[in-house]
């Protein structure tokens, strides 16, 4: 980091947080600190919707995510307008028309307090073991950087984030995310301009594309359906939906987003711009991952990107001879490649397949030298299955990309860190405060008291994920690990919220049970089986809707709750 | 709490109806997969 990065960064990074409090002014009912009084538009709160997913981690790991096993990360999203279209048609008119603050308010409308108390917990521990990973994501950018221990970064951002929260509510992280997708979009295009002005003048962008497909790095859909493989298009396009269907549908984090839509249609337009947006963006940033793949076919990278951790392993007795291998595979492969380009223009096929064999072989034997590095991190006193992932595309930016871009790039981290982890806090902070708090411990209080209590609920959640956030660089590749604690709890209030909105003649107490069984399903299923992650959410959600409904056949007829569910 | 006012409904901005937007979002899934497969079947 140069000067002019760090002017650029620092620049940014107070605009965004001064124009976010700027309109956050007048925040201080209780109405507009958690839903900004009901007045947002479409495209403030489908850009919010956007930012708080984008967060720093879809540029850390994402684009490693990429650089190491392709682009098929992607199929993830394939879900996603499958789940809007859901979610627009049925929760979006039932959240507003019931007026609520939270989605488990409506749970308590629906069946009962214990099953909203329960729905409320499950959010809490989830959303709070996530709200660590995403400030985290950012810590781990300065620590590269400046050479600062991780716990201090995490600690710095942590406090800037919690401030920003507790002093401008939900309208300030709304108005600041607007202004960080600017930032974000033209990070992204800067990178990926810079990745290609970057390549040898013979290689061009088709080029480019040819070799990063010929090393399997463009493998965007995969059709084989396999219960292990965690992305294929058909844990994308089930898995994923169940997955968005609960994010959207039953995490406060996002329903809190579009419930301060003026109208149901504002709400509405606002997720389905993210139904049509999000593949696509998901699909640029693992192409800039793909690139930079190219990219280092051609220029030396170091055996290991974690600079820390390749340090660590070069006073090993055995690291010599994992250096030579990785020398000697990357120069092999650096001459397929180019053996490969000049086989593809002068457009002899046989030459081609040959080449392409060479050039695989090659990768296959470069990718063999980085697992023994990994293998030396961990024999060397470093983390179990170390991984350097997080750290690919960063390496990247602070050694190649031009002065002044670098600090707009790392803004783009901060500023997506400060949105989603913003909007975590708040979210958690409203749960706590409404359906905990206000529910039972302190009914009818002053609109005041509630504010107050919801900016010390956002300092408790802000210490919390700081916290938390030493513990998390044990979970391995950071965007997976947020999906995953994620499926650990989703599913099971995915199938209350199916009960409540499907199963009319379900009531409290089986949804209840209900939860728990599907809790204790997806538990089971993580700790006894090698299924992947994505099929959580639709084990937990099924477990859910046939034990409710097991038990709801056990009951005696339907009373004051059924009858509820029929004025619905 | 302040209890909240009923938020208004109002119909889409284009195509005149909800249900029509909905498979629009639907038929642009099918086409984006599409695209995708095409990608990957074309550079692999």
């Amino acid at each position: 980091m140069r000067p002019l990065d760090w002017i650029v960064l620092v620049v940014t990074l107070v605009a965004i947080v001064l124009y976010g409090l700027y309109r956050a002014r007048g925040s201080n009912t209780v109405d507009r600190y958690l839903l900004a009084g009901r007045t947002m538009p479409w495209y403030a709160m489908a850009l919010s919707i956007m930012a708080t997913q984008a967060s720093a981690v879809t540029f850390i790991s994402t684009t490693g995510q990429s650089y190491v096993d392709g682009m098929r990360f992607v199929q993830f999203y394939f879900g996603l307008p499958l789940a809007m279209v859901i979610v627009c048609a049925t929760v979006v008119p039932i959240f507003h028309r019931a007026r609520v603050y939270t989605a488990y308010e409506y749970l308590e409308k629906r069946f009962d307090s214990k099953t909203r108390a329960l729905a409320s917990a499950i959010f809490l521990c989830q959303r709070g073991l996530s709200a660590g990973l995403t400030i985290y994501a950012p810590a781990l950018v300065l620590s590269v950087i400046l050479g600062w221990p991780e716990a201090l970064t995490t600690s710095l951002i942590g406090a800037v984030v919690v401030t920003y929260t507790v002093i401008g509510g939900i309208q300030a992280v709304t108005w600041s995310d607007v202004q960080q997708m600017g930032v974000i979009f033209l990070g992204l295009v800067a990178a990926l301009v810079t990745c290609f002005a970057l390549m040898p003048a013979h290689v061009s962008f088709s080029d480019a594309v040819f070799l990063a497909g010929a090393a399997g790095r463009l493998n965007a859909v995969t059709t084989r359906f396999d219960w292990h493989d965690q992305f294929n298009l058909w844990s994308g396009l089930v898995g994923g939906a169940f997955l968005f269907l609960s994010y959207f549908g039953c995490d406060q984090s996002q329903v809190q987003r579009y419930l301060t839509g003026r109208s149901i249609a504002q709400s509405r337009i606002s997720l389905l711009f993210n139904a049509v947006a999000k593949i696509p963006m998901q699909f640029f940033i693992l192409f800039i991952g793909a690139m930079v793949f190219v990219f280092y076919v051609f220029t030396p990278a170091p055996v290991l990107f974690h600079r820390a951790a390749l340090e660590s392993i070069q006073a090993a007795g055995a690291y010599p001879a994992v250096q030579a291998r990785f020398e000697g595979a990357f120069e092999a492969r650096r001459a397929a490649a180019l053996g490969l380009l000049d086989a593809r223009h002068a457009g002899d096929a046989a030459e081609q397949v040959r080449r392409k064999a060479a050039y695989r072989a090659a990768e296959r034997d470069l990718d063999g030298a980085r697992e023994e590095a990994n293998r030396l991190v961990e024999q060397s006193g470093g983390e179990k299955n170390f991984r350097d992932t997080n750290y690919i595309f960063l390496s990247f930016v602070t050694r190649y990309v031009p002065v002044g871009l670098v600090g707009l790039v790392i803004a783009v981290i901060f500023a997506a860190t400060m949105s989603a982890s913003s909007g975590e806090i708040n979210s958690l902070a409203t749960v706590t405060v409404v359906d905990l708090y206000q529910r039972h411990w302190r009914r009818g209080a002053s609109d005041r008291h509630y504010v107050a209590a919801s900016r010390w609920a956002t300092l408790f959640w802000g210490v919390w994920a700081v916290a938390f956030a030493g513990w998390v660089h044990r979970l391995g590749a950071l965007i997976v690990a947020v999906n995953k604690v994620g499926s650990l709890f989703y599913g099971s209030l995915l199938g209350c919220f199916t009960l409540a909105l499907f199963f009319r003649q379900v009531r409290g107490t089986a949804a209840f049970v209900g939860m728990l069984a599907g809790e204790a399903a997806i538990l089971a299923t993580a700790q006894f089986t090698d299924i992947s992650w994505l099929w959580y959410n639709v084990i937990g959600c099924v477990v859910v809707v046939l034990t409710a409904l097991a038990v709801e056949a056990g009951r005696p007829a339907p009373g004051h709750d059924a009858g509820f569910a029929a004025r619905q | 709490m302040p209890e909240r006012p009923e938020a208004p409904d109002e119909p889409p901005p284009f195509l005149g109806a909800w249900r029509r937007v909905y498979a629009a979002t639907l038929v642009y899934l099918c086409l984006i997969v599409l695209a995708c497969y095409l990608f990957t079947r074309a550079y692999r």
